[in-house]
């Protein structure tokens, strides 16, 4: 039986409650991902932050229906909406009580819940709650193809 | 959780050569002659202790630009937990030159990685929250420009104040202000300073001096390189000399790092002997500057060094 902790990315990247928004721009940014944990002083998993959540909150009426038209119009808003976002802390834009799964976790489990739940992403935490890292779609693929392989190989 | 800090990580990369030449083009066709890796005194003690087999070991520090990502990248491919700050400043490569014939080894060292102020205090916000299940820190290794020399006073006061015990690798005016934060176990290196707090040593006795001096501004166990040897000094005052016999070195790299991982390793399998520590760290220090290797493998490998080590009580 495969287990989460052969294919996730081991890194505690994270943001806390109290962070700002602007920190968590700058860290999604540099470190490539739209989508952060959350932990408290401890390193224990309490969330985790979108970047849509922050851009859904700047582009509060039209987000995902943009229309070229009002393109410019948006992107401006977004900008003024953002001076004032920029500011707030992370607690207010997080989503609490996220599913995460454990390292220990059986793989076809995270498959069912990425496909069911829609999640491109979920974040990995050992049995005590500390955060250890995520598991994305393309390591589920990593995963399937590996278990297409070895069916393969038993035929 | 074994927690390991690398401030100024690098992306090592060796070229072997037949013959290095200047003024010369040169094709590498074999990719056993092109090695590249991730570098930082901590985080081959982190490859180290995942090579041991201890299930959680985390490298904290700074990792910055597009190059930053791809060595995130190679210490995932070790299981390392990876635990960074990324900044806007691109992380530096070392390129080595290795000769066949004639033997040559030619080193450009990179300094250029900067890190800033804000990067710096989100760092030590990070090493805070990020100790808590670890028991044991080990900090090793050089500075970034940007950081101020009190970054590793900063860091062993916040796992001081979280009960941790503290194992510092460090040189010049980092070790010096370190010093005032009382870390437990401490190993001055000499890769960029020919002196301890400032004095310029070269006897034993000097040696000795410096080691006490060290005691004396906060560490509890001190040991320092000492040419191929060790000079060791336990909270009783006592100092040992530990020393190899019929050795043959050929590489440097890494023999430091695994010193401090079979320190460590040995106290956690055992308890804290600080003498039986030292000579299995002198034995895993011993195998890979033997080996041309940088990262240990298994403890099977450097145990049968043990045997060509021993450890001498000095009469001071």
């Amino acid at each position: 039986m495969s287990r989460v902790r052969k294919y996730m990315i081991r890194t505690m990247n994270s943001v806390s409650p109290d962070d700002s928004i602007d920190k968590v721009i700058k860290n999604m940014y540099k470190s490539e991902l739209s989508v952060l944990p959350v932990v408290d002083h401890q390193n224990i998993f309490i969330g985790t932050i979108y970047s849509n959540n922050i851009l859904k909150n700047i582009i509060p009426e039209s987000f995902g229906f943009i229309d070229s038209s009002r393109l410019f119009y948006e992107v401006n808003e977004a900008v003024e909406n953002l001076k004032y976002v920029k500011d707030e802390k992370v607690e207010k834009y997080m989503s609490k009580n996220r599913d995460a799964v454990r390292e220990s976790s059986n793989m076809k489990k995270i498959a069912e819940m990425m496909l069911e739940n829609k999640e491109s992403l979920l974040f990995v935490v050992n049995d005590k709650g500390y955060l250890r890292g995520f598991i994305e779609r393309s390591q589920l693929l990593h995963y399937l193809l590996d278990e297409a392989t070895e069916e393969e190989e038993r035929k | 959780m074994i927690t390991t800090v690398t401030l100024n990580p690098a992306i090592d990369r060796e070229y072997f050569v037949d013959k290095h030449e200047v003024m010369q083009n040169k094709f590498i066709y074999d990719s056993e002659d092109l090695k590249i890796y991730p570098g930082g005194k901590g985080l081959i003690s982190a490859v180290n202790f995942k090579a041991l087999g201890y299930k959680d070991v985390q490298n904290i520090g700074f990792i910055g630009g597009k190059q930053g990502l791809f060595f995130e990248k190679m210490v995932q491919k070790y299981d390392v937990i990876s635990n960074y700050i990324h900044t806007d400043s691109e992380i530096r490569n070392n390129v080595k030159i290795i000769g066949k014939d004639p033997a040559t080894y030619t080193q450009f060292n990179d300094y250029t990685f900067h890190v800033e102020k804000e990067e710096v205090e989100e760092l030590l916000i990070r090493f805070k929250r990020s100790i808590s299940e670890s028991n044991y820190i080990l900090i090793s290794g050089s500075l970034p420009d940007g950081v101020d020399f009190d970054i590793y006073r900063r860091l062993i006061e916040i796992a001081k104040e979280k009960d941790k015990t503290v194992m510092l690798q460090a040189s010049g005016e980092a070790l010096k202000l370190a010093l005032e934060a009382g870390p437990d176990i401490v190993a001055p290196y000499f890769k960029h300073h020919k002196s301890i707090l400032d004095v310029e040593i070269e006897s034993r006795e000097e040696y000795i001096k410096m080691g006490r001096e060290i005691q004396n501004r906060g560490a509890k166990y001190v040991m320092i390189p000492f040419h191929c040897d060790r000079l060791l000094f336990d909270q009783k005052g006592d100092v040992y000399q530990l020393s190899p016999k019929d050795y043959c070195i050929v590489n440097w790299l890494g023999a430091s790092d695994a010193y401090n991982t079979a320190f460590l390793d040995y106290i956690f399998k055992n308890s804290f002997d600080f003498l039986e520590a030292n000579l299995h760290a002198g034995a895993a220090a011993l195998w890979i500057s033997e080996n041309r290797e940088i990262y240990l493998e298994s403890r099977d490998d450097y145990r049968h060094c043990l045997e060509r080590l021993k450890i001498e009580k000095l009469e001071v």
